[in-house]
């Protein structure tokens, strides 16, 4: 055995490292965009562009574009230089790039066009969904390939945090996406409302642990010792902060469902696993502050440390922040505000962002042989990027406490003091326009880097082709002897793909059973499935976006019943498929809004929000009453209900249309009645049937 | 970058020692000594120089080196080192004691680059150990060895390398056990919360039977291996009919497994799956923080680490190198400088310079004559000598006196433990009270009298009792650590604690080795005579007579000698502008034996033109700590005393220093330190010796604790219980008393355990421990008892000033 | 809630098979030594030809 001479990959980094520029810069525009739209609702344009519309772009293109690129060019660079290897095939890695960039197209533009699942960060409909598993599981033999053939024994705990990220969030994409077809774009959640929402958020919590903050940490793990030149303060701490994560962070998701519908003992578990987090990801943040220890005076000139650093404490106060708002006292006033935006971005600019800039001004210079364009340019992004974060996260901090205090503040005399809830908005509205300040010059920085970096490029040439040499990896000498230990070697890397398809394959087995047996909500007699039109009406709502700022959750506090009416029961949502609970409340709580007031309200609403209430922010739908309603799909609709166990009765799918228009012209004679003339075919006239019918099937049963 | 770190001239650019007047520059970089400049130019040759970027003169200083590697050409001797060869390809693992920080790591696995036979190197930084894989046709372990010596990383080469059992691979088991019960913790932990919270009751159908399974299924693991060594120990205490720590903990165990069983089973409860796993999971990582050890660092050292691999044989007139195993009586052997005799031998050469500090650790070298009898271990001083071999190295007098010492171990196992003493009575404790609920409940309500029996099981767990004393000791063991001071493991401390007499080794302990004082008594020389001697010193290979030299060298401007003659073991003697100086033993400088007798301290007579001027003596000096020490100890009442290998001429020194007249013995020969630490024990007195030299291992090894003091830690140490730095001598006080302390601590923490059993006890003997109860009580008592044993210790470790020192 | 069962079932097979991801790394010696690793990734191998002027890569900062 001889010192066999290999070349490092760089092409594929620099490949990614472009793309998580650009997408950034992408993702932050729509980020500034939709924090314009709030104060400025006339920046919604058309039927395209609306909040509702944009607002999953941004996210999707910020955590899957922009922080995913990012994770992938940290990987491929580091993974190379740790395994002393270069990556598997080229071939896998290019598809892989390529796969990824496609999707993010695909995604922005049928998220644009209203094609969404309408479940948080996984709103991408099914053909995407199945391109997704099949990039993703391509990254993983690439990446896993590389780790068996690596020349060196030792896996740095970086590797292992990768290895974290590839297995679960293959598991969670999956779970959460099963869902059934109804057409090319559209598809119904297999799960439905509790359910749903417990599978939406055990995989929502998850894409944070396992897509934000495990991959990071491992970048983490290599790029601040490199960047520092000094090796991380404690291995030993790093290897045992990585399996306590490891064991603790895949129960933490119901903490996001505190007072919802979701069982109690649901909710309280998520609570505790989320404290329980609290030790291992601090541990994380102590040992990457502590890294730095004693190169304080270099991290006072060297800009990428400084952004480390900035990451490094930004993600320590999201993960303090993290188990407090699990707390049910704190989430009974954090939730469905601005608090939580505040808390997210606090984890994306700080921690994914900054991280993310720091690695791109390390890696750029070195991958083009050459010294970064201009330092000063570099700190000044620093500077103004840390000023945007602390400009978007105090004003939303501040607005979603005053706001939530405005919900829940009763008069002496026991009566709401702000019953109605657009009060509460334009009250903090000042705090709206700060934020997009604060993004406005996050956005600012990241352009100055894409400048500066770009130049860094054309300054240097690429070093496509990095040569390296490292003697092929020696048997132990422990087991000199025998062949076996190579196969062991690998085992690690098989268990893990392994159990990864022994998962799915248990998760199809087990999915049969559960979806055809009744599932075991407490069932309300009064609740009854959606009518088509309904159903159609629903499927709008889903498709504007509306859940993005309107709740249909009641939790059982007096303040909301009082505001909304009855809260909210597990039994009600029994035909959500998917259910549209909502995280963050813009606007009003809607889950009883049916039959609160007339259809020719909601008709102007719709058309103009601002002449039923006055100072609304709400885009108008005025395109609504254009477009017909296509009815052709109501039948694939009520079957496709049907195998997921909605009650509609034996052939009702080719009878559902007759009902459909029935419904539909009555609710056009009640607005000719209102001196309001529209055809009964237009798709007004179904949100308008799905609006009223929200939440009334209890009410019905109570005696008013 | 760490490279432009300045460094203040007079630093050596490689060692970082400060460099005396005679440094060696190159490039503008300064060098204390020419061997670290030969390192230098060695590396930047080769491209190395990133060595120094990761750490400011990270070098070691190097001695130069002579051909004493040449053995390692002898296939004989290479085989047994090397681990195994395979095609051209050959393995080999060397400790490395030099090896220190980041940049030696770098070095070391660049070696390839220095020897391009080298394919891979790779260093175990905790072990100190290289891994170097070479190919045997490109070069040979003659030059590896040679190339690290040359950059100043000699790997340790000795006989106990030759016999190599296999490397001690610290357990991996416990790590196991550990994994897994804290892997089945946290997902009992998640099934069982459910119940807690929702009060027993689900929305639907209800989960909790399923939990419960899944629950037993998780814990079986658990009970099953993670627990085993509980058990296990439980049972054979129970059949050497001593009840030690484990009994209680795997009475807890196994009731709470069976009492779980029970009810889910039965569906009565969902059992107490989750303390039994946590239980064990917090037992488990206090034994392994117990087991703190310096891998690095034997303590079971004996005098075969320190003996050459191979010796040069004469066969007639030419030589060979042999295995110092191979070696039959009646071999002739040709010493060379420095090399340690490895058997008893003859000297058939004229005479010979030898120095049995290795042996006695009094470093005075005695002068042999033809036909004089050496022993092994003795290091031989200037010209090379021929012996003849008497009896193999395994019958030598030095391995007789490893031997006496043998056997003694297990007194020190027998020592009862803190904990075993306490435990029992726990045990009897417990079982009563439970029994009593059994018996009290019975009549009225028999469900609940077997109910309250198990409970009382379950919550009296012992988890105080096996955890406060792990985590005391460990957390102790390790600050000691840090501040140079290394035990061979916990119970170590437990015995530290109830030590009642000291007994120190003198020179080399009490004084340090080394560094003399030179002392002249007789008539008051004049500059000019100082000079004349200080030249004719000089010029000798002698030791002592360079110990003159320094001590006289106020004018160093040497002045030219004629007829210089050095006989060895003698003097030295030359003529200096006419006058004749002669610097030696009594006999060499011809005066009648006749005055002062009895000083027997090492002497050197100096005369002029035959004329005797005076005698220097050369007398050990104590450390500064020593007095202070010593007076400490007495007054904190323990019984010192001195054993001391040497002549009797310092008594009165000593008897002041100790303040005491009894206790001070000369003259003691290994055996007989021994016997009076043998002595003192059958007083039923718990003696700690404090000792360096191989003349005290068999006193070491018998005391109930023994102390080794070493220089540097890679020094020669005997076997031991401890390992102080010199440097840190006065510190032993300290030691005691932080002992002591621990004791007291585990105590308090004893205290505290109890209060929360009486808590649950409570609950249990009504019959209405509840699973959540359990769950909140056993996490909340271990960790509280972690905490505060922990912090205990670190703030006494504080207030006694141990924080300040360094390692 | 019957899901509960599916994401409990998922959540342990993954956590089960990082559990034999543990065991295996400690058993092939992973963790042997804790301290080298970290020091070692700071090495970046660049092939040096005895002229060229020598300085490891993660020396020079941005």
């Amino acid at each position: 055995m001889t010192i066999e001479k290999f070349s490092y990959d760089n092409r594929i980094v620099k490949n990614f490292a472009l793309a998580t520029i650009i997408w950034g810069l992408v993702g932050m525009l729509l980020g500034l965009i939709i924090a314009l739209q709030i104060p400025f609702p006339n920046l919604n344009i058309g039927q395209y562009l609306t909040f509702g519309r944009i607002r999953p772009v941004h996210t999707n293109a910020i955590i899957f574009a922009f922080v995913g690129n990012g994770i992938f060019m940290g990987l491929y660079y580091s993974l190379q230089r740790l395994c002393k290897a270069r990556m598997y095939s080229d071939a896998l890695s290019k598809f892989h790039f390529w796969g990824w960039q496609s999707i993010i197209v695909l995604a922005a533009v049928t998220l644009l066009t209203g094609h969404t699942t309408g479940k948080e960060y996984a709103e991408l409909e099914w053909p995407i969904d199945i391109l997704i598993a099949i990039v993703w599981v391509a990254f993983a033999i690439n990446m896993f390939g590389t780790i068996i053939k690596r020349r060196e024994r030792h896996m740095y705990v970086a590797i292992w945090f990768y290895i974290a990220t590839v297995v679960t969030v293959a598991v969670l994409h999956i779970v959460n996406s099963i869902e059934i077809p109804v057409s090319i774009l559209k598809s119904y959640s297999a799960y439905a409302g509790v359910q749903d929402a417990l599978v939406q958020w055990w995989y929502g919590h998850n894409a944070v642990a396992f897509f934000l903050t495990t991959p990071y940490l491992g970048l983490m793990y290599y790029f601040v010792p490199k960047a520092a030149n000094r090796p991380v303060y404690s291995y030993r701490l790093s290897i045992i902060h990585f399996w306590a994560l490891i064991f603790l962070y895949i129960w933490a998701g119901p903490h996001h469902l505190l007072y919802s519908s979701l069982p109690d003992w649901a909710q309280s578990l998520g609570t505790v696993f989320s404290i329980m987090l609290l030790a291992p990801s601090w541990g994380g943040m102590i040992n990457g502050l502590l890294t730095l220890r004693g190169a304080w005076d270099r991290v006072r000139e060297d800009v990428v440390l400084k952004f480390m650093v900035v990451a490094i404490t930004a993600y320590g106060m999201s993960t303090f922040e993290g188990p407090m708002l699990s707390l049910k006292s704190v989430n009974a006033i954090s939730h469905f505000t601005d608090w939580t935006i505040a808390h997210v971005h606090i984890g994306g600019m700080g921690w994914n962002g900054m991280l993310t800039f720091g690695i791109l001004y390390w890696l750029i210079p070195r991958l083009y042989k050459t010294n970064l364009y201009s330092a000063k340019l570099a700190s000044f992004h620093f500077w103004i990027a840390t000023l945007g974060i602390l400009f978007y996260a105090v004003p939303m901090y501040w607005a979603g406490f005053a706001q939530s205090l405005m919900w829940k503040e009763f008069t002496a005399d026991g009566i709401l003091k702000y019953p109605n809830f657009l009060e509460t908005v334009t009250q903090i509205m000042p705090m709206y326009k700060l934020r997009a300040l604060g993004g406005l010059m996050f956005l600012t920085g990241a352009i100055t880097m894409a400048y500066n970096l770009v130049k860094t490029m054309k300054q240097g040439t690429l070093n496509a082709e990095e040569a390296a040499e490292a003697p092929a990896l020696e048997k132990n000498e422990k087991e000199h002897a025998g062949h076996w230990h190579r196969w062991i070697e690998r085992r690690p890397v098989q268990m893990i793909i392994l159990s990864a398809v022994v998962i799915l394959i248990g998760g199809v087995v087990e999915f049969i059973p559960t979806f055809l047996v009744q599932s075991n909500i407490p069932t309300i007699a009064s609740v009854k499935p959606y009518t088509p039109l309904e159903l159609q009406g629903r499927d709008i709502y889903v498709r504007e976006g509306c859940y993005t700022c309107h709740s249909q959750m009641v939790r059982p506090f007096r303040s909301e019943t009082e505001r909304y009416g009855e809260y909210s029961k597990a039994g009600e949502f029994v035909y959500d498929h998917p259910f549209q609970w909502g995280s963050k409340r813009t606007g009003p709580d809607l889950h009883r809004q049916g039959g609160k007031y007339p259809n020719v309200w909601h008709y102007h609403h719709m058309i103009d929000p601002t002449i039923m209430s006055p100072g609304s922010i709400m885009p108008s739908y005025a395109f609504m009453a254009e477009n017909d309603l296509d009815i052709s799909s109501t039948p694939a609709k009520i079957r496709a209900m049907q195998t997921l166990g909605v009650p509609y009765p034996e052939g009702y799918d080719v009878k559902a249309n007759d009902d459909l228009t029935k419904q539909a012209k009555s609710i056009a004679d009640d607005l000719k009645k209102n001196k309001v003339s529209i055809d009964s075919n237009k798709e007004l006239i179904a949100i308008i049937a799905y609006l009223q019918r929200l939440g009334t099937d209890i009410k019905a049963s109570k005696t008013e | 970058m760490l490279k432009n770190k300045i460094l203040t001239e007079t630093q050596c650019y490689h060692c970082g020692e400060n460099c005396k007047e005679e440094s060696v520059e190159l490039d503008n970089k300064s060098f204390c000594c020419q061997g670290c400049k030969l390192v230098f130019e060695l590396l930047q040759e080769n491209n190395l120089c990133g060595y120094y970027d990761l750490q400011a003169s990270p070098g070691k200083t190097q001695t130069l080196l002579g051909n004493r590697y040449a053995y390692l050409d002898q296939s004989s001797i290479s085989d047994n080192l090397i681990l195994f060869k395979e095609g051209n390809v050959s393995h080999i693992q060397f400790h490395i004691p030099a090896m220190h920080c980041a940049s030696c790591i770098w070095l070391l696995e660049h070696l390839n680059r220095l020897d391009t036979g080298i394919i891979n190197s790779k260093t175990n930084f905790i072990q100190k150990d290289l891994h170097i894989i070479f190919d045997h046709t490109k070069t040979s372990l003659r030059n590896i060895v040679e190339k690290l010596h040359e950059i100043a990383y000699p790997p340790e080469l000795n006989l106990k390398e030759l016999e190599k059992s296999e490397k001690k691979v610290s357990s991996k088991t416990r790590i196991y056990k550990i994994g897994i019960a804290g892997f089945v913790f946290g997902n009992i932990m998640l099934l069982s919360f459910p119940e807690y919270f929702s009060s027993g009751k689900y929305e639907g159908e209800d989960f909790h039977r399923i939990f419960g399974y899944l629950n037993l299924l998780l814990s079986l693991p658990v009970f099953f291996y993670s627990a085993s060594e509980f058990l296990e120990n439980a049972l054979l205490s129970f059949r050497q009919k001593v009840i030690n720590i484990d009994v209680p903990i795997a009475i807890g165990i196994v009731a709470m497994f069976s009492r779980s069983i029970y009810e889910v089973v039965s569906d009565t409860g969902p059992g107490y799956f989750d303390s039994m796993t946590g239980l064990v999971f917090f037992m488990l990582i206090g034994r392994n923080f117990q087991s703190k050890t310096y891998e690095w660092l034997s303590f079971e050292r004996d005098y075969k680490s320190y003996f050459p691999i191979a010796v040069s044989r004469l066969k007639g007139t030419e030589e060979d190198v042999v295995s110092v195993h191979d070696i039959k009586p009646n071999d002739r052997l040709f010493i060379r400088n420095q090399e340690i005799i490895p058997a008893d031998v003859l000297l058939v050469s004229k005479h010979a310079q030898v120095d049995y500090s290795f042996v006695t650790g009094e470093s005075r070298e005695v002068t042999c004559q033809y036909g004089e009898r050496i022993f092994a271990g003795a290091r031989l001083i200037g010209k090379p000598v021929e012996v003849l071999v008497q009896k193999d190295v395994s019958h030598s007098y030095i391995t007789k006196l490893w031997n006496q010492s043998s056997g003694k171990s297990e007194t020190k196992s027998k020592y009862a433990h803190l904990t075993e003493s306490i435990s029992k009575w726990f045990v009897i404790v417990t079982m009563s009270i439970a029994v009593g609920a059994l018996l009290f409940w019975y009549p009225t309500d028999p469900s609940r009298a077997m109910l309250a029996f198990t409970s009382v099981l379950v919550i009296a767990c012992a988890c105080a009792l096996a955890l406060s004393a792990p985590f005391t000791f460990g957390n102790m063991i390790r600050i000691l650590g840090k501040r140079g001071i290394y035990l061979k493991n916990t119970k170590v401390l437990e015995r530290l604690s109830n030590i009642d007499s000291i007994v120190f080794d003198k020179t080399g302990t009490l004084t340090s080795t080394g560094n003399y004082k030179v002392e002249y008594f007789g008539i008051e020389l004049t500059d000019i005579q100082k000079q004349f001697i200080a030249s004719i010193a000089h010029a000798s290979s002698h030791p002592l007579s360079w110990m003159i030299a320094n001590n006289l060298s106020s004018s160093n401007n040497k002045l030219p000698t004629t007829h210089l003659k050095e006989i060895n073991g003698k003097g030295i003697e030359g003529c200096i502008h006419g006058r004749f100086v002669q610097l030696g033993s009594r006999s060499f400088i011809h005066v009648a034996e006749a005055q002062n007798e009895n000083v027997k301290a090492s002497e050197v007579g100096v005369s002029i033109d035959g004329k005797l001027l005076g005698y220097f003596y050369f007398k050990t000096s104590y450390r500064q700590s020593t007095s202070s020490l010593l007076h400490a100890m007495k007054k904190e009442g323990y019984k010192i005393s001195v054993l001391s290998g040497d002549y009797n001429f310092e008594q009165s020194h000593l008897e002041e220093l100790l303040e005491q007249k009894e206790g001070i013995q000369f003259e003691q020969k290994p055996i007989d330190k021994l016997n009076s630490i043998k002595e003192l024990q059958s007083q039923g007195i718990k003696v700690m010796m404090v000792g360096d030299g191989l003349n005290d291992a068999g006193a070491l090894l018998q005391s109930d604790v023994g102390l080794a003091i070493a220089e540097d830690i890679n020094n020669f140490t005997p076997g031991s219980d401890g390992i102080i730095l010199s440097k840190n001598f006065g510190q032993i006080g300290n030691l005691l008393r932080f002992a002591k302390s621990g004791h007291r601590i585990i105590m308090i923490s004893f205290i505290i355990s109890i209060f929360y059993n009486l808590v649950g006890l409570w609950f249990a003997v009504q019959g209405t421990l509840s699973p959540i109860i359990a769950a909140i009580l056993m996490p909340i008592s271990t960790s509280s008892l972690v905490v505060y044993t922990v912090l205990a210790s670190s703030i006494k470790a504080r207030s006694l000033g141990l924080t300040k020192m360094r390692a | 809630m019957s899901v509960i069962l599916i994401l409990i079932a998922f959540s342990l097979l993954v956590a089960g098979s990082f559990l034999v991801g543990f065991l295996w790394s400690v058993k092939t010696g992973q963790y042997d030594d804790d301290v080298s690793p970290a020091i070692r990734i700071l090495f970046d191998e660049e092939i040096v030809t005895p002229k060229e002027q020598p300085n490891s890569k993660n020396t020079d900062a941005v």
